[in-house]
């Protein structure tokens, strides 16, 4: 029983740093209906960020994560403004728009691995480390710290999207964007709040994702995580993600305590591939029917 | 001589896996990024049915063709039924590739698992590996200029109006998936002949994207063009060796420009041809020949 209660305990905390990566990108997805391959980058960008405002400058922990978050914010405005935007408003097809994507990706990834180098780094933080003893149940402190600002992360969140003007904006363009821009909305700020908000997770998340594992810059793989979750979850639903990146954090911890470690990933993609036979539009999704 | 043949063989290599992607992604629309797993599947299994019960290598070749082919139903048939969004079957393709490259580092018998497989004869050399080519790429021109082809434009151009007109979109699709998967097994059972070694990680994303970057600067829609810049972009490393390290850098700032002032990449959804060349000859002794007349 104690074991599982720990794994249960393991599996919340990665499952809510998966969950606040879904929501990043699903918040993309939702607005954009477009899949931003470059997620990964950007999470890798705030992992370095982080790093190397500890190493380097020595900024303790709180206020590296906050920089790491503010730099991720302003590399996915970057991104926007100079690639996305113009591809938008050249009305390029879905398939046009991935590549651009994924050419981001690629060339963000390896120029950090010919500039910084491609060695695998450990997160320079000791007080992360340390474990907590709660009796039943012990866990590190990136993994505690990782869980409660996930979570408060994705209140913020809520509050914003559910009880501000612009989060009442956003929803609006979620739900339809050109009549919301027809509406008066001003779709561009729109787009700029939402990719920085997509970038502050991705930011948060590659900080703790290099907490407890390490950091390297082809980190951006574990984003693949995120798209999964989301897609469990059911694309462009943002709670939706939320569940689906806990269930995938569950799954894995289960998997890797009671069956294996090595098939861990396998057992997660074996999960979309299930879900997407028999629930394609996830656990919360919306029909993904083009009305004609 | 011999180094010359090694890129000769290379780039024949690469050719038959973008011809799998020229009829993916060029012609149907569909965004992939796996297709190195089915590369990895081809490469184990022909290379395992040669090196451990000998059977000739292009049988195994195929063998490992059809299997890479049959796993893609894997991915396929969730992803590419109904009306998902292409962003599915991307995601999938990716989660795909990763987790053959895990399962076979985690296979020991026959497989050798991260270890790699060694000991593969070399049964590519320039003359094998050129007529494979060049098989391929008829094959790939003949299907595509074909009604395959036009069925495959018009789910990559309008998939609604074409479902109205009556295009099965899925079946469609799912038979470009497992054509291109046959294509990339084949290839990689060309490599595994080639190297002679190889290891799970050598079907890495980086072998993928480099199939993606011939199509797109390519141009998609054309052969010859994805053609032309995967013999480009296969001889410019060795060309370009002061700088390779920053080669992936390039491409995917080139991608990027690309798809943002030239979309259609090089040629277009055009083939390269004589015939403008032709033609501007013939117009050129028109004219001769009407100054000609007037001049009298």
């Amino acid at each position: 029983m104690n074991i599982f209660l720990q794994q249960l305990a393991t599996g919340l905390s990665i499952g809510s740093v998966y969950a606040l990566l879904a929501v990043g990108y699903a918040l993309i997805y939702s607005i954009f209906d477009f899949t931003n391959f470059a997620f990964g980058a950007l999470m890798m960008i705030g992992t370095y960020a982080a790093f190397y405002s500890i190493s380097l400058v020595n900024i303790p922990l709180l206020g590296a994560i906050i920089i790491a978050m503010l730099i991720t914010a302003i590399a996915s405005i970057l991104v926007e403004l100079l690639a996305y935007r113009p591809m938008r408003a050249k009305k390029a097809s879905r398939l046009y728009l991935m590549i651009t994507a994924m050419g981001v990706n690629i060339f963000i990834q390896n120029l950090a691995i010919q500039t910084i180098g491609g060695s695998v780094k450990a997160f320079p933080s000791d007080w992360a480390k340390q474990v907590v003893d709660f009796g039943i149940v012990k866990m590190p402190r990136s993994d505690i710290l990782a869980a409660v600002i996930s979570l408060t992360m994705l209140v913020i969140l809520w509050h914003f999207l559910y009880k501000s003007r612009l989060g009442l904006g956003i929803r609006a363009s979620a739900y339809d964007t050109r009549t919301a821009g027809l509406m008066g909305l001003n779709v561009n700020l729109i787009s700029l709040t939402v990719f920085a908000i997509s970038g502050f997770t991705a930011g948060l998340s590659g900080v703790f994702f290099g907490m407890k594992y390490a950091v390297y810059p082809a980190m951006g793989g574990i984003s693949n995580k995120a798209f999964i979750a989301a897609v469990i979850g059911g694309l462009g639903s943002l709670p939706g993600a939320v569940i689906g990146g806990i269930v995938l954090g569950l799954i894995e911890t289960m998997v890797s305590a009671y069956i294996s470690t090595t098939f861990r990933d396998l057992f997660s993609y074996a999960t979309l591939v299930l879900i997407l036979l028999f629930l394609p539009n996830g656990l919360l999704g919306k029909s993904v029917q083009d009305k004609l | 001589m011999g180094y010359a043949r090694g890129i000769l063989i290379l780039m024949s290599i690469n050719i038959v896996g973008v011809c799998g992607i020229i009829i993916l992604t060029g012609y149907t629309g569909l965004f992939s990024l796996g297709h190195a797993g089915f590369m990895s599947i081809g490469a184990y299994v022909s290379a395992i049915l040669t090196k451990y019960f000998g059977i000739p290598f292009l049988i195994s070749m195929i063998i490992g063709g059809l299997i890479a082919s049959l796993s893609s139903l894997i991915v396929g048939y969730p992803t590419l039924r109904g009306k998902l969004k292409g962003d599915y079957f991307a995601i999938a393709m990716m989660g795909f590739a990763e987790s053959i490259r895990l399962l076979f580092s985690n296979i020991y018998p026959y497989f050798n698992g991260a270890l790699g497989l060694s000991g593969i004869p070399l049964k590519m050399n320039l003359t094998t590996s050129l007529i494979i080519c060049i098989i391929v790429v008829f094959f790939t021109y003949r299907y595509l200029h074909s009604q395959h082809g036009k069925l495959s434009i018009s789910i990559r151009e309008q998939e609604v109006a074409a479902e109205l007109i009556g295009v099965n979109v899925t079946k469609e699709k799912l038979k470009s998936l497992l054509i291109s998967a046959f294509l990339c097994g084949i290839s990689g059972g060309m490599m595994a002949f080639y190297y002679t070694y190889m290891t799970p990680n050598t079907f890495s994303a980086e072998l993928s994207n480099n199939m993606l970057a011939a199509v797109v600067f390519g141009g998609m829609g054309s052969i010859s063009g994805p053609v032309i810049a995967t013999i480009i972009l296969t001889a410019l490393p060795e060309v370009l060796r002061a700088v390779a390290r920053w080669r992936l850098v390039i491409y995917g700032l080139l991608m990027i420009v690309v798809m943002l002032f030239r979309p259609e990449g090089l040629l277009g959804n055009k083939e390269i041809s004589l015939y403008p060349l032709i033609q501007r000859l013939k117009k050129g002794k028109r004219v001769e020949s009407v100054i000609a007349k007037e001049g009298k």
